[in-house]
């Protein structure tokens, strides 16, 4: 006798193989809305996951491009408020130089403009060897120490490295984030090197009686102290120009930035309208699964007897 | 022979109160493993008339011939079949899924970022002490994950070999109670409840033997059963009263391998096979992973070789060891970092030499190897999920159709109970008969 029943465990056992099915379904979307992710490993979407991790870096760089970005802008505009401190030194040197030119003035009243002068080559050595927003000379290049140091002489002289530190701003852009002191304080006059210490070192000695004609080396030292200034406001064109491509660079990784945690929400995050409707839908068919399956599981003859 | 109507309607009686009992059995085993559906067949009992006496009637009854088992053997041998495939996909993907989160979950990846975001930073001040420090503890930071990697790696080896083991013995057990089963199926009757009982637990023992690895099968006409690993042409497992040992052995690089009774053996499914495919994935991944640390270890060493320290010594190693497993940072001093190019003095905020270690880096690219290497086992993990999910549902299909072909149905037996109680009461009611005939005999007399 062979025939085909439809066996009591058989009914029972498809029952709960349906119902865990529509229940692990309904918990995977509960996860992923109360996580927030659309992934919980990365064997759930490789693709996306590789593509969150890179992600996840390239953000990670990014914010230390950003770290470097602000350093360099702060090293540049301190640099900038530093050169405009140049300037107006040189100013105040200029207009003291056409005092002293006055062929009227006595030899003790030049002198005393000399010493000013001499007072003020300190100051300008003082604010060549700044230092920088972690405590480097600002103009000494890739030194640890110094910019300039003074001789036995009283001359200054340049002890940093030729070069300033690059800092990367990502992506293989760079930024030099401060001048050397050569750089701007170096300059020629008339076809000879000179520079900016020195000449105001040579005028404050002149007229405190180093030369036989003060007043004449003043006159000549105004056309000097010109150029002095040019060479300074060149530097601060130059650093202008630098602070304006690491804006451009910043608004660029900041869209970048941008762009990332679209791309991230997109593929890692749960849509949770989507997820909620879902939820709905295997919540409603695992209810109407439970509803006909206690109907079922009590029709039995038994209860009829 | 004249017929005798009390001994007819005993034995139908008798008849009915078997068919009773086993359609009681059979509500009873409704929902044990194993248990098939018995029926009971009848069979009329008479004799043929004798000599002289051709056209005499000769009745003696019913008798219960045997009690049948209703079970499909196609479908049984589809249960195995599916059954074997649906474990050797599901230990496989439970094995691939551990390492998997040994590798994701121990964090390496990002601890490798980690390294390398330290690096970019320490670029931009390479004299600074703290940016130093950072970047020698992220160092050991991404040593501790590849060490914990490795040893997560270890460990998920270590469980699978352990369950595969198990499963080895168990298989062993299995096919013990198997050869003690054919000696026992060898001595009872054809047909006996003792022999129905030993074929449901033959069958369960199969049925749990092809779980751990595939077997091939033959039946005997007295009902015992020869066992062979793999297919129709593989190795016995199992014949007569006879079982061979299985035996696992593990290599160096701790994958598995089986022996039968001392010889090799392969077979290619169940969840022995799982757990030696899950075994060679995880050595295929160690090994990668151990690449990924050696290159880590040559490049920064190297780097380090041919730079200087903020003190001006030439760099010493930065890491030691050779893989994964052992690979240690060696200093914890942040100023022993090689940043400046051999022959910098002191204190050189030259970095052209960390330039050069990013650069050597960004070819080594050990990121990018990570980020394969996982992509690579998790999209493993994701497509056998989905073999494992079918293999899956047509291992439970075919359960489903043997369940419904030889399981229990409650409401046919409640059909039985009532059929066999109103054949029992009718042939109560023939012996009344046959009591009321007599009396009326004796009432003529």
């Amino acid at each position: 006798m062979a025939y085909v029943s439809n066996s009591t465990s058989a009914f029972y056992d498809s029952a709960l193989l349906n119902m865990t099915a529509l229940r692990k379904q309904a918990e995977a979307i509960q996860a992923q809305t109360g996580t927030g992710q659309r992934l919980s490993r990365s064997s759930d979407d490789p693709v996306a996951a590789s593509r969150l991790r890179m992600l996840e870096r390239a953000q990670q760089f990014s914010e230390i491009d950003e770290t470097a970005a602000n350093r360099a802008k702060s090293d540049l505009s301190l640099a900038d408020t530093t050169l405009s401190s140049f300037g107006d030194y040189i100013n105040r040197i200029k207009e003291l130089a056409l005092q002293a030119a006055n062929g009227t003035l006595t030899a003790e009243q030049r002198s005393s403009i000399g010493v000013e002068i001499e007072q003020i080559h300190t100051d300008l050595v003082a604010l060549a060897n700044t230092r920088d927003s972690v405590g480097h000379a600002l103009f000494g290049g890739e030194t640890t120490g110094a910019a300039y140091t003074l001789d036995a002489a009283g001359n200054a002289v340049y002890v940093g490295t030729g070069t300033s530190s690059e800092l990367s701003l990502g992506d293989g852009q760079t930024v030099t984030s401060s001048l050397t002191g050569p750089e701007f304080l170096n300059f020629d006059v008339n076809g000879t090197a000179t520079n900016l210490l020195a000449v105001v070192k040579s005028l404050g000695e002149a007229l405190q009686g180093g030369v036989a004609d003060p007043a004449a080396a003043a006159n000549e030292s105004l056309d000097t102290l010109s150029a002095a200034f040019a060479s300074v406001t060149n530097a601060q064109t130059l650093v202008g120009a630098r602070l304006s491509w690491i804006d451009l660079t910043t608004e660029r990784r900041v869209n970048l930035s941008e762009l990332r945690t679209t791309e991230q929400s997109a593929i890692g995050s749960t849509d949770v309208t989507e997820a909620i409707v879902r939820l709905q839908e295997i919540t409603v068919a695992l209810e109407a699964a439970q509803a006909s399956f206690t109907q079922l599981a009590s029709l039995s003859l038994f209860n009829k007897f | 022979m004249a017929s005798d109507l009390l001994s007819i309607a005993s034995s139908g009686a008798k008849a009915a109160r078997t068919a009773l009992d086993v359609t009681a059995q059979n509500i009873a085993n409704a929902s044990t493993d194993g248990y098939v559906k018995r029926s009971v067949t009848l069979e009329e009992v008479s004799s043929t008339s004798g000599i002289g006496r051709t056209n005499g009637v000769s009745l003696s009854g019913v008798r219960v011939s045997g009690v049948e088992r209703n079970v499909d053997l196609f479908r049984q041998m589809e249960v195995r079949r599916t059954t074997s495939d649906a474990q050797r996909a599901t230990t496989e993907v439970d094995g691939l899924e551990n390492i998997e989160a040994a590798i994701e979950q121990s964090g390496v990846f990002s601890a490798i970022a980690g390294f390398e975001s330290s690096l970019l930073q320490l670029a931009s001040d390479p004299v600074d002490n703290s940016l130093r420090t950072a970047f020698v503890e992220d160092a050991r930071t991404m040593a501790q994950t590849l060490n914990i990697a490795s040893t997560s790696l270890e460990a998920a080896g270590e469980v699978m070999r352990f369950e595969a083991n198990a499963g080895v013995n168990q298989v062993n057990v299995l096919t013990g109670e198997l050869a003690r089963v054919n000696l026992q199926l060898t001595r009872t009757k054809n047909g006996s409840s003792d022999q129905i009982s030993l074929l449901d637990e033959r069958d369960l023992l199969l049925q749990q033997l092809s779980g751990y690895a595939n077997i091939n099968t033959t039946i005997a006409s007295d009902e015992t059963v020869e066992v062979r690993l793999g297919g129709s042409g593989g190795p016995l497992l199992v014949s007569g009263k006879d079982s061979y040992t299985l035996a696992m052995d593990t290599a160096s690089d701790g994958t598995i391998s089986f022996t039968l009774d001392g010889s090799a053996v392969t077979f290619s499914a169940g969840s022995l096979i799982g757990h030696s495919q899950a075994l060679e994935k995880l050595a295929d991944v160690h090994d990668q992973l151990d690449t990924i640390a050696a290159n880590l270890i040559s490049v920064v060493n190297a780097a380090q070789a041919s730079g200087v320290d903020l003190d001006g010594n030439p760099g010493q190693a930065m890491f030691t060891g050779t893989g994964a497993a052992n690979i240690a940072i060696a200093f914890s001093d942040g100023s022993l970092v090689a940043t400046a190019p051999a022959g910098a003095a002191a204190d050189s905020r030259d970095d052209s030499n960390l330039t050069a270690l990013r650069q050597a880096l960004d070819a080594a690219d050990p990121a990018g190897e990570m980020d394969s290497l996982i992509f690579q086992i998790s999209s493993t993990v994701a497509s056998r999920t989905i073999t494992r999910d079918a293999l899956q549902s047509i291992a439970s299909s075919a359960s489903l159709a043997l369940q419904s072909q030889a399981g229990v149905d409650l409401d046919q037996e409640a059909v039985d109970l009532i059929r066999y109680q109103q054949a029992f009461q009718a042939c109560g009611r023939a012996m009344q008969v046959a009591t009321e005939l007599f009396d009326t005999l004796v009432g003529i007399g």
